[in-house]
């Protein structure tokens, strides 16, 4: 049993993992279907695998409701939203517009959905004003050269600096395009680097935490 | 003074961004390299290319890629081009086909004949690299449900490797970069990216490399397009905005700098 | 009430778009019911949202469609998303590792030689480029620094890649030279941070144009004023609530 519960796993993922980095150098035909056929079947099983996360919520907030938990009348609101939603969408066979008429499911995204998410980002902006009088400040040497290269771009990239402060435009061009980029790419080729470690530790069973569900026994 | 209640600020920036809108005062748009660069490219595409626009992003970044994606496709359609549009996110499709609908409504273009939005499929990278293998096999159907083999505006479209120019509009992850590692690496087309102003700085390596070959930088690079598309639109029309809130947060910064300062000799005096 | 000129369903959904806009704006005042309450439905509504599409582009178009059509070929995938939804029985939770272990290995895998092909060699290579060209004069070193491209940037770009990915060496010492990289490192770091806040501020600014260009459009007649009226008695809404809290609890609330 124990062969099913963790060999099994490890040596598909072995399997599955050096054939696939090795189709990358393999020209052949078959080796094209074969990358067709399973990146195909990848769309399939990931659309189970949101079914997880959308049940998890599901869990968290009927276990609120259940043990009437302080808020817990908010989670109802949650529930109901969401089979309102599930309901018209359905009802709309899915779709937002039928012969170029919005339809039920439609206007809950136009007019719920989309200002609701976009709001809810927008308001960051608040935040991070507040946050910037607050805690900006020249304490170091390093710290002033961030002030000085925000200040900079903020007013580089906006109509009225480049009118009031010609210079901030190709200052802030050559932070973005030298500096910047001098940076950005020091930290993507680490983080590539330690994604391939990753990736490799994976297929070769080092590294087993994607495994999860039940126990070895 | 730096003990202030946050809600003044709140406010300062609310006023900031309220009076533009309502009162613009209309500064030119200078327009950058990066962004010049994707406009020439589909400048210089001929009629009846095909030109893929990926819809990377949600609601939630509507006010920057929105005006983006807006721009691309009156160029794109101005030039007539067939138009291939998707989108990665979920929760961005209702949004790409809304866009799709308004400016081919606008610009007299036939779905199905002159462009076609294949929706949302899940993957991501899988998804690219099924799109690069085999279109139809991707997307059976379009997002209105018609059967995409055998659709006009896909004739002589196979896989990724027949689209001449591909522009992601990105908000995160899954974007620019992803189409870079599991589509361009392999499919050898060539490739725009248009993002929100978070990401931005961290593509810029990208564009160096030429990897992709222009970026369209969150809603001052939407602007600078409609600038050259010369056609203004929401994004021209909040940099005044956008103007205002940026001096807003440099004089907070400095006035928090000053006070920081003076507060710092006054206990250095009575120490 | 002025004549309406647009159609119901878009006159009712300012009054919805606004309401919910103005009910998590309310935040910014202080953490109150309106915001829950806006916060929920954002959730609700999103969950609900994905279901509708997951269903029909991948239960209907990928599968049900696609079987119709005589393709039996996606039974595969889906007895695999089976083996995922095992994870919610105790009993056989196990059968799920069999499923995560098809789908990280052939991520794993095709993510190796692509992320070295794309992010690290490709950088690579755009780092090490010749510092001199061949002109008419003979070598030049290209001194124009609004030329990317240029020698002299070049240089500069080589200096900061390999002092920042000096600076996230910890195997030995920043002592003595390494110091001074390290430190060049940590000066390249500030200024591309700085960068990163200017354009973070200029992306969030730009969604609150948006929401507020939003509003204002909400606020004239052809709406029925429903930016204004729903300010109006989210303000009213939110001194009473005060109040009562005020009264019940005899402080101010927190902020």
């Amino acid at each position: 049993m124990i062969f099913f519960k963790r060999q099994l796993p490890l040596a598909i993922t072995f399997v599955m993992g050096a054939a696939f980095a090795f189709q990358y150098y393999v020209p052949h035909p078959a080796s094209e279907e074969a990358i067709t056929h399973v990146a195909d079947w990848m769309k399939i099983i990931t659309g189970f695998a949101l079914i997880l996360g959308i049940a998890s919520l599901f869990h968290v907030h009927a276990v609120k409701v259940k043990r009437q938990v302080p808020g817990w009348g908010y989670s109802f609101v949650l529930y109901a939203a969401m089979l309102v939603t599930i309901v018209v969408g359905f009802l709309s066979k899915g779709e937002t517009k039928i012969d170029g008429t919005q339809t039920g499911f439609g206007w809950l995204y136009d007019y719920t959905m989309v200002p609701l998410q976009g709001t809810m980002f927008s308001i960051l902006a608040f935040f991070i004003a507040s946050a910037a009088y607050r805690a900006f400040r020249a304490r170091s040497r390093e710290a002033s050269v961030l002030l000085a290269a925000a200040v900079v771009v903020m007013m580089g990239r906006v109509p009225l600096g480049q009118f009031l402060v010609p210079w901030t435009w190709d200052v802030t061009q050559w932070l973005l395009n030298v500096l910047n980029s001098a940076v950005r790419r020091a930290i993507l080729i680490g983080v590539s680097m330690g994604a391939v470690a990753l990736s490799l530790k994976i297929i070769l069973g080092i590294e087993r935490s994607y495994l999860g569900g039940g126990r070895d026994q | 003074m730096i003990g202030i209640d946050r809600r003044i600020i709140f406010l300062l920036i609310g006023f900031a961004t309220l009076l533009p809108l309502l009162k613009p005062f209309g500064l030119p748009i200078k327009v950058s390299p990066e962004v010049r660069a994707v406009y020439e490219y589909i400048e210089a595409l001929p009629e009846r290319s095909v030109f893929l626009l990926s819809f990377d992003f949600d609601p939630s970044s509507k006010p920057e890629l929105e005006p983006q994606a807006t721009a691309l496709l009156r160029h794109a359609f101005r030039k007539n081009l067939r138009v291939i549009g998707m989108t990665h996110w979920l929760t961005g499709t209702g949004l790409a086909d809304g866009v799709f609908s308004k400016v081919a409504a606008e610009m007299g273009k036939e779905r199905g004949k002159d462009y076609v939005f294949l929706g949302w499929a899940p993957g991501t990278g899988a998804l690219i690299i099924s799109m690069g293998q085999d279109l139809y096999k991707a997307f059976p159907s379009d997002y209105s449900k018609n059967p995409t083999r055998g659709m006009p505006v896909l004739v002589g479209v196979r896989t990724l490797r027949d689209v001449n120019y591909l522009v992601s509009l990105a908000a995160g992850g899954a974007g620019i970069e992803m189409w870079y590692v599991f589509g361009k690496d392999k499919y050898r087309f060539e490739m725009g990216g248009g993002s929100t102003g978070v990401i931005a700085p961290g593509l810029y390596p990208f564009l160096r490399s030429g990897q992709i070959n222009g970026l369209i930088g969150g809603l001052q690079g939407a602007a600078e397009y409609e600038t050259l598309i010369r056609q203004k639109g929401t994004a021209t029309a909040g940099m005044d905005a956008q103007s205002a809130t940026h001096f807003v947060i440099i004089i907070l910064v400095l006035l928090c700098n000053v006070f920081y300062f003076l507060l710092r000799d006054q206990k250095g005096r009575s120490a | 009430m002025p004549e309406q000129l647009i159609p119901t369903g878009t006159f009712l959904g300012a009054w919805v778009a606004a309401g919910l806009t103005l009910f998590i704006y309310s935040f910014l005042y202080t953490d109150n019911p309106l915001f829950k309450l806006g916060e929920h439905l954002y959730v609700g509504v999103s969950v609900g949202y994905s279901v509708v599409v997951v269903w029909y582009t991948v239960f209907i178009r990928l599968v049900g469609e696609e079987i119709k059509k005589g393709n039996f070929e996606p039974i595969i995938p889906v007895f695999i998303g089976l083996l995922i939804l095992t994870r919610f029985i105790p009993k056989i939770a196990w059968l799920s590792r069999i499923a995560f272990a098809f789908v990280v290995g052939f991520g794993s895998g095709v993510a190796i030689p692509r992320t070295v092909s794309a992010l690290i060699l490709k950088q690579i290579e755009d780092t090490v480029n010749p510092l001199f060209t061949l002109g008419e004069g003979g070598l030049s070193l290209g001194w124009d620094l609004a030329l990317p491209q240029s020698g002299v940037n070049t240089v500069i770009l080589l200096v900061g890649v390999v002092s920042v990915l000096f600076y996230f060496f910890y195997s030995i010492e920043h002592a003595g030279p390494a110091k001074v990289a390290a430190r060049t490192g940590i000066y390249f770091l500030m200024i591309a941070f700085g960068a990163a806040f200017g354009y973070t501020v200029m992306s969030r600014m730009s969604l609150l144009i948006g929401r507020f260009a939003d509003l204002i459009m909400f606020s004239g007649a052809e709406y029925g004023y429903a930016t204004l009226v729903l300010l109006g008695v989210i303000i009213v809404t939110l001194a009473l609530w005060e109040i009562a809290i005020r009264r019940r609890e005899g402080h101010s609330p927190p902020e």
